[in-house]
């Protein structure tokens, strides 16, 4: 018996390495022709997948028998990312763009995913996360860890203020109060000396913990690291965290609330649900982790401007939750990191990256709108 | 006094704008049960057809040979013909399909419509994410009359549009395919039950409203004397909030909610100081206040919900 939950594990711990190195050999390709072989190549594997059923019967299963163990090798793998990529600094900022969009995008989750509310400010609460913090540390000097919390609660208040709308208004009314608080925001930022108007904040401090500044290569094991690895880890702990709490979240009663209001609002009220403050809590939510991503984008770049949390902004997210498969936390995920890798990988395709974004939501809702990967079914075990 | 006229007249110009806009949004609500939320954008083609026309009609010579009183009108009706099948083809395309979906579906989709829209004309035009100069189409001339300075364009525009909103009334209360129209937005299954043609109804009201939003579109490349591709964005949102301050569904309520946007948007300008540049904030505050506590609008009715 120990020997087959050997094998399995090292099966496991070879599947996850071939994809691990696949994964690298892709961003390491800079040659379109050769990119757009992967992508084949990728996209091959995944309806060999969803043909081959016994396979993907093997598979799943060796998934859910060693879940830990997975995991955690898993873990270990993303850990080793800035080693791998060590010779380019640019590879590991893809890598950091991809969990900061990550992280917005599983916020939205909680709107878009599980209550099916729509909000369009998904940009102004990751703007008002930044220029909060930043703004704190240039004028205050007050550290980026504080900067994080005050960043974060700010949002959610101003989520809280933009939840308050929902309480009469639904559907379409909804989504124009939450456009129109987006291009508020988005004006006011433009407009106000103090936030350094269109000319954004320059020159925001790194952070720095226990002495060591974000700004300085790290040193390990004798590799020297570019000091993108350090944002690298912190966004790993972050995204780690936001997928700890939609997790955690989406097998609460809140959760189960939340897709209760998806699927019938009236019904949902009629069981005593009360829906108003739900909705509300699903915007402070996704506001909150707005307000974090902003706080590390501002800190990282260490330049911020109006334009950077513009309305396109928004619906990019919206586009990475449904691509990625509404309510599903690992979808979600990948759909952030898709829709941030692919348009570096297609440079030379800049100018069409936004048209491109829109035809992908809209052939999406047309022919697949569960998204890549639906959710599945909440499946509760009989007690004893 | 002749300040507080000057910007009535002002207040009026941007309310045709925003009326004519919040028609569509009406129109296609009354039809379909939908926000359509690119429609801002499908106006805002409506300018572009102009600078397209305009260009061929320079090219072939037309400009030379045909005075601008009768090539100005042409070039409008074309540019509302095509504008106006541009529409109903997006109606074909991006809305009908979601027709029995959930509500989230049709709006995500037709604000990535949108986007499509102004990236389209953005990489169509050379240097399309410059502005563009919108070509002179009417005549500059301006007089005094008791203080207040009257352009001769903004009264041809301000006459036109009274013009065509009026013909519209005529055409959904006195035709036929009107009293459809109007069948329609009120029960769409006992409409078709009576023999209504839905498709065609729906796709005549996406005519009707996209060829009268690229009126403002035009209205809105005269009046800034240029066009950009992402005018459209904010045209869009501030068409919707007038349709919602006058009553969604409720096309006369489109008249009184781009009056009152207007009126908001000019005099936070003009008396306001320092206001210039929040206009939009204090339009979209009104609308935010609105939604609050009045959500149905000043026209529209009551809707209860059932399950």
């Amino acid at each position: 018996m120990r020997s087959r939950t050997l094998g399995r594990a090292i099966l496991l711990i070879g599947v996850e390495t071939i994809f691990f190195i696949l994964f690298a050999a892709f961003m390491m390709t800079f040659d379109t022709m050769k990119i757009v072989l992967f992508i084949l190549f990728f996209i091959g594997i995944g309806l060999l997948f969803t043909k081959w059923d016994r396979a993907r019967h093997v598979l799943t299963n060796l998934f859910k028998e060693l879940k830990i163990f997975a995991s955690l090798w898993f873990v270990v793998l993303l850990l080793t990312v800035p080693f791998v990529f060590q010779s380019s600094p640019y590879l590991i900022h893809i890598c950091v763009m991809a969990g900061l969009f990550a992280i917005l995008a599983l916020g939205l989750n909680f709107q878009l995913g599980s209550t099916n509310v729509v909000n369009f400010a998904t940009a102004a609460s990751y703007g008002i996360g930044a220029y909060a913090s930043a703004l704190l540390a240039v004028h205050f000097h007050i550290s980026f860890w504080l900067g994080l919390l005050i960043g974060g609660s700010l949002a959610s208040l101003f989520g809280l203020l933009l939840g308050i709308p929902c309480m009469k208004t639904k559907d379409y009314y909804l989504s124009l109060v939450t456009i129109a608080f987006g291009l508020i925001i988005y004006i006011l930022l433009i407009n106000f000396t103090w936030t350094g108007g269109p000319n954004g904040i320059p020159n925001i401090p790194p952070p720095s913990l226990l002495g060591h500044s974000f700004k300085d290569p790290i040193h390990l094991l004798g590799y020297q690291l570019p000091f993108q690895s350090n944002y690298y880890y912190l966004i790993f702990i972050l995204v780690g965290g936001s997928l700890v709490v939609a997790h955690r979240l989406h097998h609460s009663r809140v959760g189960l609330t939340w897709n209760a209001i998806r699927e019938d609002e009236i019904a949902a009220r009629c069981h005593g649900i009360d829906v108003t403050w739900y909705k509300i809590l699903a915007f402070c939510i996704d506001a909150f982790f707005g307000g974090v991503a902003g706080t590390v984008y501002s800190h990282y770049i260490g330049f911020i401007s109006p334009e950077n949390f513009a309305f396109i902004v928004s619906v990019v997210v919206v586009t990475m939750v449904i691509l990625g498969g509404m309510d599903n936390v690992f979808g979600v995920i990948m759909g952030a990191i898709l829709l941030t890798i692919l348009p570096e990988k297609f440079r030379a395709f800049e100018d069409f990256r936004i048209l491109i974004y829109g035809i992908i939501i809209i052939t999406m809702l047309r022919f697949r709108p569960q998204g890549l990967f639906p959710q599945k079914m909440r499946i509760y075990k009989k007690n004893g | 006094m002749a300040e507080i006229a000057q910007q009535l007249i002002n207040a009026l110009l941007l309310g045709c704008t925003y009326t004519l806009i919040a028609i569509g949004f009406n129109l296609f609500f009354g039809a379909l049960n939908v926000v359509h939320f690119s429609h801002g954008d499908v106006c805002i083609l409506g300018a572009f057809m102009i600078l397209i026309l305009y260009g061929v009609a320079k090219w072939i010579g037309a400009i030379a040979v045909f005075p601008p009183f009768l090539l100005v009108p042409l070039m409008i009706l074309i540019a509302m013909f095509l504008t106006g099948l541009i529409g109903t083809f997006f109606e074909r395309v991006v809305i009908k399909p979601f027709r029995y979906a959930p509500l989230l579906m049709v709006l995500v989709a037709t604000v990535a419509l949108g986007m499509v829209i102004r990236e389209t004309v953005r990489l169509s035009f050379p240097h399309g994410s410059n502005p563009q100069i919108f070509p002179r189409i009417l005549p500059a001339t301006s007089f005094q009359w008791h203080g207040v300075l009257l352009r001769l364009d903004n009264l041809i525009i301000f006459g036109t549009t009274i013009f065509l909103i009026s013909l519209m009334f005529l055409f959904i209360q006195k035709t036929r395919m009107g009293a459809a129209i109007r069948a329609v937005s009120q029960d769409t299954e006992a409409a078709a039950m009576m023999g209504i043609n839905i498709d065609r109804t729906v796709a005549m009201t996406f005519l009707i409203g996209s060829a009268l939003g690229a009126i403002a579109g035009i209205l809105i490349g005269a009046y800034n004397n240029i066009i950009r591709f992402d005018m459209g964005l904010m045209g869009g949102v501030k068409g919707f909030s007038a349709a919602v301050v006058g009553g969604l569904g409720n096309v006369y309520g489109a008249i009184i909610g781009g009056l009152i946007l207007g009126l908001v948007e000019t005099f936070a300008a003009a008396f306001i100081p320092g206001g210039t540049p929040y206009t939009d904030v204090f339009a979209f505050l009104v609308v935010i206040f609105f939604l609050i506590f009045k959500p149905s609008g000043i026209l529209g009715e009551k809707v209860y919900e059932k399950v």
